[in-house]
């Protein structure tokens, strides 16, 4: 064995250094705003414009074309449509394309002001049911037990206990939906509170409060708004379902649903009455799921993995 | 496994009792005095105290909901206020055409939505799934009377293949039957087709990652084999899942599907129930719902041990 002896100087000339390569690939600029949206997601870009449109026809329905929605006009009834009447006109004579345009006031604030309401509800029970363990097993019963009542029966139920009117019919669809969004609140609240962020948190002697509303909360929102994009769609539908079996707002309100239960006697020969709300109903709904799968993508990844 | 069904079975009664205690307070909070309606118009505040005692509406809240949930217990679901009728006779009258739908809707949901999303999910990203995911994103979309209509419209008025309304019971004969099942069937089935095949194909994609494919198919297997075998059945958890949820979109579904369709069946007893204000034949309607709904998630529990052995609970 040789002992060993002083190492030989490094020859510097002999060493080999990573070399200055140019940068081949250049770095991928996300773009952001209205173009980044309309290329990267271009089917959520097309719901958020069809949104606009149908809330733009929502704020200026008394000012694009159309006449008193409720006046009648029995000698020019089921007319077909014309250059007078756009859409024709109901049984009653009544401007079908003014009742449609107003309509689409009554679809767009039920549908936001159920998905907003629901999910501040859902999220509070979601919240308490997930963090106080005592409530847990009581809460989650109730909500079982309101889940296993299909949804619009439960909203129908309600609605014969009331008078039609446009805020009991919020009412109605809402409780109807709370449950959905109290369960997926408390799941996501109890996968986070094993999370080591959160012991750490408590370690670090974080009250519930602060516990609640810095660390648990945020990390909610994001599968909560999602959800209440589809509760918002749902809604539409749901509300356009009561009017049309007449346990919702009262037939007197031009509702795309109320349009609907108007034609129904006459959809074999006059189609046209049912046909234009129809379409509003579908444009608006698709729009809003469009938008809900599209922030499902951007908002959360694990969830878009999944479905 | 016996043990199993059991547990889940006493596990449903909570929830079946928070139903009871709603579907109860749906009555108890109803507008209007029944016994002020059965006194009539010349009766004296006397006499309608009288009566109300006599029926028992003077007593306490929770005992009148024991009384209740005893009668039901027993199969007594109350008197229609329209009909005179037992409740009981209304629902057994009309369950015919509604299960009908239901299982004519659940056989064709089930034959078109679950190769659809597995074909889906197989071609991943080309034409063919874009095609199929752009499909089940207008079925959730288009609401189930549009649906109805313009079915009616295009195949039974125009092309006049299929009867335009009715319902033919089946002691009729099996083909008038289903003849004029098919398009309320399908009518009913967009939404639930949209939603089981989305859901199939996101199960198989995960599915379709795992090593044991890759053995499948290095081995030689044939596609469909490894599709339909392999695969799928290792997926089938959350699509039963979604199957079982998903009735409940379907009993929704047939309240207006039936109304669209004519059919004479327990959707229809609804909608006039709610527009007489009929709350006996309402309560009983939804006391039965929720309880077949709840029963059908409790046999999907079971099926899940049947699919994956690995789940012992």
């Amino acid at each position: 064995m040789n002992p060993p002896g002083p190492l030989p100087p490094i020859d510097e000339s002999r060493l080999a250094v990573a070399p200055d390569l140019p940068d081949i690939l250049p770095a991928r600029k996300p773009r952001k705003g209205l173009l980044g949206l309309i290329r990267n997601n271009p089917a959520m870009a097309f719901g958020v414009f069809l949104l606009l449109v149908m809330l733009f026809l929502a704020i200026f329905a008394p000012f694009l074309g159309t006449v008193d929605p409720t006046s009648l006009s029995p000698s020019r009834r089921t007319r077909l449509p014309s250059e007078a009447y756009w859409f024709g006109t109901d049984m009653l004579g009544r401007d079908i394309y003014s009742r449609v345009l107003y309509g689409t006031r009554v679809s767009l604030t039920v549908g936001f002001s159920v998905a907003v309401l629901a999910s501040i509800a859902g999220l509070v029970i979601g919240l308490v049911s997930g963090m106080v363990r005592w409530a847990d097993s009581l809460i989650m019963r109730m909500i079982d037990g309101m889940m296993s009542i299909p949804p619009i029966l439960l909203a129908i139920a309600l609605m014969a206990l009331t008078r039609g009117s446009m805020q009991n019919v919020i009412i109605a669809i809402t409780v109807a939906e709370i449950p959905r969004v109290a369960r997926l609140v408390r799941g996501v609240v109890l996968t986070l509170r094993e999370q080591p962020y959160v012991d750490g948190a408590i370690a670090a002697g974080t009250r519930m409060p602060r516990l609640i509303f810095r660390h648990i909360l945020p990390n909610t929102l994001a599968p909560m708004i999602v959800q209440a994009t589809y509760i918002c769609a749902s809604a539409m539908i749901v509300e356009a379902i009561l009017s049309f079996i007449g346990a919702g707002i009262p037939p007197t309100v031009p509702t795309w649903g109320n349009i609907m239960a108007d034609g129904r006697t006459l959809w074999q020969v006059r189609p046209h009455i049912i046909v234009f709300p129809a379409i509003f109903l579908s444009v608006t709904v698709l729009a809003v799921n469009l938008v809900g799968d599209g922030l499902r993508d951007a908002l959360d990844p694990r969830m878009a993995k999944r479905l | 496994m016996l043990s199993f069904i059991v547990r889940r079975i006493i596990a449903t009664i909570p929830v079946m009792g928070f139903v009871a205690l709603f579907v109860f307070s749906l009555l108890y909070i109803a507008p209007g005095d029944p016994a002020a309606v059965i006194a009539g118009d010349q009766a004296s505040p006397a006499d309608v105290e009288r009566i109300r005692a006599g029926l028992g509406l003077d007593r306490p809240y929770l005992v009148r909901f024991a009384e209740w949930l005893f009668r039901v217990l027993q199969g007594d679901l109350g008197t229609s206020i329209f009909t005179s009728l037992p409740v009981t006779q209304l629902i057994a009258q009309r369950i015919e055409p509604t299960v009908s739908l239901m299982v004519v809707t659940l056989f064709f949901a089930i034959i078109i939505a679950v190769p659809m999303g597995v074909i889906a999910a197989w071609k991943a990203n080309t034409w063919i799934d874009r095609v199929a995911m752009a499909f089940a994103v207008f079925g959730f979309s288009v609401p189930v009377f549009v649906v109805g209509y313009l079915l009616a419209y295009i195949f039974a008025l125009k092309l006049d293949w299929f009867p335009v309304q009715g319902y033919t019971p089946l002691s009729a004969g099996f083909g008038p039957w289903l003849e004029n099942l098919v398009l309320p069937a399908v009518t009913l089935g967009m939404v639930y087709i949209a939603l089981i095949a989305r859901i199939t194909r996101a199960s198989m994609l995960e599915v379709l990652q795992q090593d044991y494919i890759r053995t499948a198919r290095s081995k030689g297997l044939a596609q469909p084999s490894i599709l339909f075998i392999h695969a799928l059945k290792n997926a089938a958890i959350p699509v039963v899942t979604v199957i079982g949820i998903g009735i409940a979109l379907l009993i929704g579904g047939a309240v207006v599907t039936e109304s669209v369709f004519a059919i004479p069946g327990l959707g229809r007893l609804t909608v006039d129930a709610i527009l007489r204000r009929d709350y006996p034949v309402i309560q009983g309607v939804v006391l039965m719902f929720s309880f077949v709904y709840v029963l059908i998630n409790l046999v999907v529990d079971i099926i899940y041990t049947l699919l994956d052995p690995r789940i012992r609970y």
